[in-house]
Order: structure tokens, then sequence, then C-alpha cells
């Protein structure tokens, strides 16, 4: 008799069991309150916060995106902001004429295109050859966007949507709308993100990324593979782009440049490469580091004492937030490879085999 | 008792009036990207809010400032910007970075809130969404080719090359300067974007093939000097003349590029350091006060001081004119700032047109007066007399 409950006492005896995504009913339960409480949230929140946490789930669906080209497929990429701005700019050119349910799908189409051509290096390439090479690509990207008049060179180009179905969308009320249109997505991005691992072509990307000369005589086809590994990682950042431009109500190049990329790579490690919940941990911990930074140099500058022991004409308050970002990432490096992914699994560890220790 | 309830309420109400406070918010990179020209504009608008504070210059009222460092990123800019509506309902937004007010025009639309940017770029004043937006003085375009004009005057036909931010912030001038170009006869020969390269060999090398015999830049100090540098390096500075706009030069370039800034032209509204006007001299105190050093020396500062200047000398009328400050007041008093009622700070040149700073609902910049100055003896010197320029309304708007 299986513990419909707990997975104390379970094992997995099929096929099927061993690739279910819920194997209990706690954790259905479990998600099914997580998704409430995020459905719920934004109604104690003000406008401000609920921005921060469009940005943190939109750039959850980007780092998404890169833990299937990075943590799972093993092909570092230094691209992915570019590619989100490939999402963001057919956004833009077609926000006039389509709807945002199909102008974000367009932008993930193309996206996915850019990504599918970039990928071609990694036929031929490896590790860090390769991360020149979508290096390349953003650099390219960004080179390209500046000279071109229909993209406004850069500039700014207004992505406005002023209502959805009767229902208007002003300063109000902008930022909790897109909050649900992007927290819906980003639901959808990850069950389709689960459902990949569970399926052939998740397992070919682990198996290419092992060994790709073992996958390769096993059957498996590496070159489609990695193709297919930038195309679909490209796909999320596409979808990512095209929500970032609805929700700025812009496009401007300064969001899709090779520091963005950096970001998300840093993100992606911080949460924890090729894991769900690092895509969603890594984002929230970046930003709200950021946050907190910023309240935290707030208050130095208003502390007199401490105030008087710096020396006149040094700024420490300001110089704290860019060296908080990068002590982080390092920290991380040396003492939690595997990100905050690890504390969750602890965590959750702790609780698959109660009530029993281990 | 009841007496002294009555004092006690009266008390309390004096006290509330007292302690009215209106909000101005100021988000910059600080640090990050085009920190030289941000960490002293923040500075600035610190100081003088509390200036403004200690000398009581709104009555009535305390001022507020909450300054922000956006590290040059739009996503933070946006967040400080919409926690400020939230939280401190600001009469007066102080942008910064082209890329994010470019990005948060829409949104100033939308709330009628007054904005004020460092930012000179002349799309933030072109429709659609430019109802609320000011610039304190010229728009880049304007400067630029001001500086073709000055060119033009100085030999005919010359031959161009503009060297420019790779941003939004460095090509906005470009389409205009060609067109101007175009009707002084001169001859723009390449563009070429630059970031901060440390070697620029390259870069002039390829000029020089060209043919270019003046480069007008539109960046920030620091890739400028380094450029004038391996001009000097190369022993291209006597052959090519270099020219700027005006986050280009100041004390900046020349702390920075050292000799090899000498001959150097920028096109400026403000006043230099050494020159005595109310404004700078208020500018040399505030900066000794607060033990600004370097950053005290900068024309940023100076644009910091003008941008926080006609912030509060708008709220002071508000507050006179309609009994309350807030964006709609605000909005009122800054497009009323003309003519006779013109504001007259001493930061910024005035022509023998127009007054120093001057607003109105279809004029949106607030000095229109320039000058060009040159490197000489280490330090930058007028050689023109302030001016206008002449072409700039026509090929930018065709009229």
């Amino acid at each position: 008799m299986r513990n419909p409950w707990a997975q104390t006492g379970n094992y997995r005896t099929s096929y099927e069991q061993d690739t279910t995504i819920f194997a209990t009913y706690r954790e259905i339960v479990s998600v099914g309150v997580l998704l409430v409480a995020l459905v719920l949230l934004p109604q104690f929140l003000e406008r401000s916060q609920v921005l921060t946490l469009n940005f943190i789930l939109i750039y959850a669906i980007a780092v998404l995106g890169l833990n299937i080209t990075t943590g799972y497929a093993g092909l570092i990429s230094v691209g992915q902001a570019a590619f989100m701005g490939v999402g963001a700019y057919t956004v833009a050119l077609a926000a006039p004429y389509l709807p945002f349910y199909l102008t974000i799908p367009l932008g993930a189409a193309v996206a996915a295109v850019f990504g599918a051509i970039v990928g071609i290096p990694s036929l031929r390439v490896k590790h860090l050859y390769l991360a020149l090479a979508t290096l390349a690509f953003q650099e390219i990207f960004v080179w390209s966007v500046g000279r071109m008049p229909a993209l406004a060179q850069g500039a700014s180009i207004p992505v406005e949507m002023r209502n959805f179905l009767g229902y208007e969308i002003g300063f109000r009320n902008h930022n909790h709308f897109w909050y649900y249109v992007i927290l819906f997505t980003l639901v959808l991005m990850v069950i389709a993100w689960r459902n990949l691992l569970r399926g052939k072509y998740g397992r070919a990307l682990v198996a290419v990324r092992d060994n790709d000369r073992a996958a390769d005589a096993m059957g498996m086809d590496p070159g489609r593979t990695k193709l297919m590994a930038f195309a679909l990682g490209a796909l999320y950042a596409g979808v990512a782009g095209g929500l970032l431009a609805y929700f700025q109500r812009s496009v401007v190049i300064e969001e899709f440049t090779l520091a963005k990329s950096v970001g998300f790579l840093a993100m992606a490690i911080v949460g924890g490469l090729g894991t769900v919940v690092g895509s969603l941990l890594g984002p929230a911990f970046i930003e709200y580091l950021r946050l907190l930074m910023e309240r935290f140099s707030e208050w130095i500058k208003g502390n007199q004492v401490i105030q008087q022991v710096i020396p006149p004409g040094v700024d420490v308050a300001s110089a704290l937030l860019p060296l908080s970002f990068g002590l982080v990432i390092v920290l991380f490096l040396m003492f939690e490879p595997r990100g905050l992914y690890n504390w969750w699994r602890l965590v959750r560890s702790y609780f698959r085999t109660w009530p029993f220790k281990y | 008792m009841k007496r002294s309830m009555l004092l006690i309420g009266l008390t309390l109400l004096g006290l509330a009036q007292a302690q009215k406070t209106v909000s101005l918010v100021h988000s910059g990179a600080i640090t990050g990207p085009t920190s030289d020209v941000g960490g002293p504009y923040a500075a600035a608008i610190e100081d003088y809010c509390k200036y403004a504070n200690e000398q009581k210059l709104i009555p009535g009222y305390t001022l507020n400032c909450i300054v922000r460092d956006d590290q040059y990123q739009n996503p933070n800019a946006q967040r400080i910007l919409e926690e400020a509506l939230d939280r401190a309902k600001p009469a007066v937004y102080l942008g910064y970075a082209t890329g994010a007010m470019l990005a948060l025009k829409s949104l100033i639309q939308e709330v009628k809130l007054p904005a004020i940017p460092a930012s000179a770029h002349i799309g933030l004043i072109d429709p659609p969404d430019n109802t609320y937006i000011f610039l304190p003085t010229s728009s880049y375009s304007e400067q630029v080719v001001a500086l073709l004009e000055h060119i033009a005057r100085e030999k005919k036909g010359a031959k161009v090359a503009l060297v420019v931010h790779p941003s939004a912030f460095g090509r906005a001038p470009v389409e205009d300067a060609r067109k101007a170009a175009a009707q002084l006869g001169l001859s723009i020969v390449d563009v070429q974007e630059n970031g901060g390269s440390l070697d620029n060999t390259a870069l002039l090398r390829n000029l020089e093939q060209k043919g270019a015999e003046y480069i007008v830049h539109q960046n920030v100090a620091g890739p400028v000097a380094n450029i004038l540098k391996d001009a000097k390096r190369l022993g291209l500075d006597k052959k090519i003349k270099q020219l700027g706009a005006i986050y280009t030069g100041g004390n900046d370039l020349i702390r920075l590029a050292g000799d090899a800034a000498e001959g150097y032209l920028w096109a400026s509204s403000y006043y230099t350091l050494e020159e005595d006007t109310p404004g700078m001299r208020l500018h040399r105190e505030l900066a000794a006060k607060n033990n600004r050093g370097t950053l005290g020396q900068s024309h940023n500062y100076t644009a910091g001081l003008l941008a926080a200047a006609i912030a509060v000398e708008a709220m002071k009328r508000a507050a006179q004119r309609f009994g309350r400050i807030d964006n709609v007041t605000f909005y009122d008093a800054l497009v009323g700032m003309n003519g006779p009622n013109a504001f007259n700070p001493g930061f910024v040149v005035k022509t023998a047109n127009s007054p120093e700073i001057d607003f109105t609902k279809s004029e949106q910049t607030g000095g229109e007066g320039l000058r060009v100055l040159e490197v000489k003896g280490g330090k930058f010197v007028p050689i023109t007399q302030p001016f206008t320029s002449a072409l700039f309304r026509k090929v930018h708007y065709g009229k």
C-alpha cells in the first residue's frame, strides 16, 4: 500500500512513478498553496513592490531558458539578454498590429530561430570557445540595433497596451495586471520546462552534457540536441523579452546588453544551475539583495556617526552596491556552488523522509 | 481646562502647518556607467536641498530629497520612481539617463509628473508623451549643431568626424548633425562610436586617413580624454581639432587629459568655476562646505545645482501662487517661469534675446544660451559671447 501523502516507505517500482512530477498529494497541495499565495500576494503590496516582483518573474523566465542551455545542456551562453532583445524588438514592431497574446509568441519564435543560428558553433566548439561565440552574438546584436533606424538605433520604441477585453490598464493597475500575465506565463513555462525534461529530448540534453560521444554512440544526435537547447533557451528568453517590453511600456537597448547577460548567468549560478527552483530563487535573491543594499546605503548616508568616521568626499555608501553584487557571486562559487537550490533541497529532504531523520 | 486644550490644539495645528513637507526624487548613476557624470550631479542635488532647507527657500515647507543610485539601469530607475510615487508623492522627478528617461516618458505623461532630466536628448521634448519633460539647458543636438556652425565659421568646407557614445545618448545628435553639415557646406566623413576604449590608435588613424580636420564628440569626459591623449601621442593633436558637447568637457576633462586637453573646444551653457556669478559663488560655497573635493570641481555639479534650483524655485512659486505644492501646481509654476518672471540663478549664460531660464508649455528648454570655450593654459576660457544655434530648429523641426 503506497502512502499517498508522504514518500516515506514508498519505492518507485515503475517508469511512470520514476518520472512523475508529483509523487504524493502533499506535493500537489504544497504547489497549490504556493500558487494561491502568489496570486493573492499583490493585494498586499504597493505598486512598486509588485514592480520588483514583475522583474523577478520576467528574469526567472529568462533564467529558465538559460538553465536549458547552460544548466542541462552544459552549453555556456552569455547572450541570453540578446535573445531577450530579439523577442522584445519583435514585439515592439508587431504590437501596433497584433494583440499581446500573439506578439509574445511571435517574439519567442523569432528568438528561437536566432537561438538555433547562434547555436551552430556548438557543433564544433565547446566550453569557453562556445561562450565566446555567444558573446560575439551579444555584441553583434547590440551593435546592429544601434545602427538600425527601424529600431530607433537603440532608443525607446513605445509599446503600449491600454486595455484588455475592456479592462482599462493605466498607472494604477499596470503593475498588477502584468503581474498576473507574467505569473500565468511563468507557470506555463515551468510546466513546459518540467515536462521537457521528462521526455526523451530532456534526457538527450543531459546525456549530451555529460558525454556527447557516448550519447552519439547510443543513437542520439548531439548536434541537433545542442541546436535544440539553444533554440529552446532563446525561446524562453524571447518570451521574457516580450513581457518586459509590455511591462516597461517601451523597448530600449540598455535592457539587453552584455552586463544583463552576465547578470542572468549570476542569477542562474546563485539560484542553482539546472533547477526550476533555482531559476526562481536566483533572480529573487539578486533583486532583493540589490534592494537591501540600497536601503543599507541610505542608512549609512543618514547615520551621522558613521559619516564622521568616513573621510570627506568618499562615498562609501554608494560603493556598497556594486561591491555586494560581486562579493555574493564569489562567495556562492566558493562555499555553495550548487546555489540556493541546495538549501531548498535540504529543507525539502527533511520533510520528504518525515517522520524519520534519514 | 478648555483654554489649555485650545492652546494645545492651536500649537499642534501650528506645528502641523510648520512641518509641511514637499518631495523631489532623483535617481541617477552614482555608481556604474557614466558615474563620472552622475556622481557630482547627485551630490549637487543633495547639497542644494540641504541649502534650501537651511535657508528656508520654500517658506513653510521642508524639502525632502530622495536621491537614489540606479547604477544606470532602467529597471532601477523605474522602481525608484514608482516607489516615490507610492510613498512620497513627489512634485517633480529629476531624472538622469537617456535610456531610462525615454523608457519612462509614457509613465511620466500618464501621472502628469513634471520631470527635469540630466539627459538633454531631444527626443525627450519631442512628441509623443512630452508634455511634462523640461530640459534645463539646450539639447545635445543643438549643442552639436552649434559646434558645427562654429567650425563652418572657422573653415568653410571642412571635413568633420563625429565620435559618439554607443547609446541613445550618444547617437541622438547624429541625424541633425548630418543635416546641419549639409546646410553649412561641411563634410561628415565618418561617425564612430566609442564608449571608452583605452587605445584609440585605430580610430584616430582611420579618421586621419579619411582626412578629418575636426572631431566633434558627443560623449562623457573619460573616453574623450583617452582620445585626446592618444591624439597627442600620435602627433595628431595639431592636425585634427577636437570639440565636444556638454558632457565631454569641463574640469573633469582637464583633470583626466592633462595637457592633452589644450586647445579643446567645448559647447556649454554653464559658467565656469572661476566666473563670478551668484550661482557659481554658491557652487563654490556648497562644494567647500560639503567637502565635495573633485566632485565639486565638475560642471556636472553645476548641472545638478541648476536642476535642483529650478525645482526649488518652481516649488516656491507654486506655494506662493496656489497655496500648495504638488505635481499640478509645480507644472503650472514651471511653465509660468518666463518673461519678467524668468528665473536667473546665475548658473548658465543668457543671451541678449533670452533670460537665463524660461519655460512655457511649448518651449521646454530652459537655458537656451550657449558659449564655445577653449582650453588655454589648463583652463576653459570662453571664446564666444552667448549665442543660440541659428540652424538647429530648421534642421530638426524643419521650420
